[in-house]
Formats: structure tokens, sequence, C-alpha cells
């Protein structure tokens, strides 16, 4: 495919899809959709593990260093801004890069971003020489809030972590993008279907990160080159300019010239 | 002293140790990150930092995600 690079925090890159590493059926598996998907930036995270594991080897990070991405750490898991503050810093240590997408995670049940928190940590890690990328809620006053401290990238999501259920609300993330052109905006969490995906780039989004659609899939490496090109697809038909709806139907093949049997009707 | 590592209990006969002493003790190399007391810890203090009686460490690695 004939590609344009775009930047997204002073890199530049081919692919406007970022991928997850998780929940795959294998470690194989994970590797070759990454591959398929065409995705330069992975994310990954960091947990507790034991000495006894880690001098086992860790397959999966010497696997994700192999397929030369760059990655993305995350700090899933974190309630508090102090506990994401510290695992932001973990992760700059052991990944040796300055950016996190950054997940402070307010409720349980839906695991919805907590606004205030994600505020909170994200002034400190940008004081820190971070370049945080929020993974947030589709508010539009919060989107205002996290360009006004600093982020030049925001991660408002389709609908929670792991539904699958696609875009909920495109009217926020369409009033999201026009009120806020000239940042870096992704789609994050909730897509389940690569219509889904086309969705949000027609929306005018510059990328989209996704990982269960591609995992859970039934095959995860076919799916991953399905999103691979309805990501493109759908940046090319934003790049176009979608024709304005009509009521009344208007014929696309043209009237002059109508044969015989038309005109006596 | 008893110190929290990754959320269990462990006993050490030292009264303190530094953190480079209690990662080699418990055969931690590479490819980690340490917070103590849930503050992070630059890999060039382990060395310099000590802990103590109750302190919590947590010794995190790359693992997937999302």
């Amino acid at each position: 495919m004939n590609r344009v690079k775009w930047k997204l925090e002073g890199r530049e890159f081919n692919s406007r899809l970022m991928i997850g590493s998780a929940l795959y059926p294998s470690p194989e598996v994970m590797a070759k959709s990454i591959k398929a998907s065409g995705a330069e930036i992975v994310t990954v995270s960091l947990r507790r593990q034991s000495a006894t594991d880690l001098n086992s080897g860790n397959q999966f990070w010497e696997i994700i260093k192999e397929l030369g991405v760059t990655v993305l750490p995350n700090t899933a898991g974190c309630h508090t801004a102090k506990e994401a503050v510290t695992t932001a810093m973990m992760a700059r240590e052991i990944f040796e890069v300055d950016w996190v997408k950054l997940e402070v995670i307010g409720n349980q049940y839906n695991l919805q971003p907590d606004p205030f928190a994600l505020v909170e940590a994200t002034k400190i890690l940008i004081d820190e020489g971070f370049r945080v990328l929020p993974y947030m809620t589709d508010d539009l006053v919060l989107a205002q809030r996290l360009a006004e401290i600093g982020c030049t990238t925001l991660m408002p999501w389709g609908s929670p972590i792991g539904t699958g259920r696609g875009i909920m609300n495109p009217y926020n993330l369409k009033t999201i993008r026009e009120q806020f052109p000239n940042l870096n905006l992704i789609v994050d969490a909730g897509i389940g279907k690569p219509s889904d995906a086309v969705e949000a780039m027609e929306l005018g989004f510059d990328g989209v990160l996704l990982n269960s659609a591609v995992a859970l899939a039934q095959e995860p490496i076919k799916m991953a080159k399905a999103f691979k090109y309805a990501i493109y697809a759908g940046r090319l038909g934003f790049e176009a300019g979608v024709m304005e709806k009509r009521d009344m139907a208007n014929p696309s093949t043209p009237t002059v010239g109508t044969p015989f049997w038309h005109q006596f009707s | 002293m008893r110190l929290s590592i990754n959320g269990e209990i462990k006993e050490f006969k030292e009264k303190s140790l530094t953190i480079k002493e209690i990662l080699d003790l418990m055969q931690y190399n590479k490819g980690i990150a340490v917070a103590l007391n849930e503050t992070f810890v630059l890999k060039t203090e382990y060395e310099n930092i000590e802990v103590k009686d109750g302190d919590r460490l947590d010794i995190l690695s790359p693992i997937q995600g999302g």
C-alpha cells in the first residue's frame, strides 16, 4: 500500500494502527498478528514477576524486541495518580522510551478512566519530561484540560476496554476532533470489528489503538490484516471527503439518452 | 527484618540491606524496575538506598499489555 508518513509525538510512522500485545492464544500468534497488522507501535505493560520466572527468560519481551517495533508502555491496573506515576517512571527506565499510555482506572465495572486522577498524573509526568498519551473518556472538557496542561495526543475510548462495542458516541468523538484540529487523536479501546475502525478514521481520528478485537478473533492473524486495510481505507475516505447526505434520490446513471422504452411510461 | 516483596512477606536476618543486596539475594538481575514504598527508585540508586523492617518493595518486569 502506498503510505504517507504521519507524526506522533515527534516520531514518524507509516501505519495508523497501534496494537496491543495481550490476550493472544500464543506468543507465536501474537508475533504473527502484530506483523500482519503492519502496526509499528505495540503496547506493553509491567507486572510483578518472580526472579525464577525472569531468569528462565522473558520470552514475551524477547519476541517483542525481535519484531523491531516501537513500544508504548501503559500503566494498566493503576487506580491512583501516584500508582500511575510510579509505574510510568518504572516503564521509562525498563523500556527506555519517554512516552506512556497513561491509564488510571476509576471504576472497576467498566474500567472507566478516572478523569481527575488522570489530569493529576498527567501534570506530574509532563513536569518529569514525559510525553503523555492519556487514555480518557470521550469528554470534551477533559480533553480541554489535558490539552491545557500540555498533552499533544489524546486517546479517548470508543467504548469500555475489551467490550468490542465499537464507537458508543460518535458525536462526542466528532466534537473533540472538531475542537482540537491540531492534536493527535487516537481512538483507544472498545473497537470490535474492522468497520468500527473505519468509522473512527472517517471521523478524522489520526489512529486507532486496539487489542482484543484482533487477539480474541477466531483467526487473529487474518483479523490483524483486516484492521490494517480498514484503517487505511478509513483514512483515505476521510482525506477524500465524504459526500453530503441527501433526502431525495438522485440517479447516478446519466438520464440523457435514456432508451425508448422509458419514454413511454 | 520483614519486608513485603511483590506482595509477599519475606524474612531477612540482616537488620538492613541495600536494594542491590536484596536483588542479588533474590537473584534478580536484569530487565526489572523497582519501587520502594510505592516510589520509583532509579537503577543507579540501588547501591545507595537501604531498606528497613516493614518496607515494601515492588519489582516489575515487562509483560503483555493493551
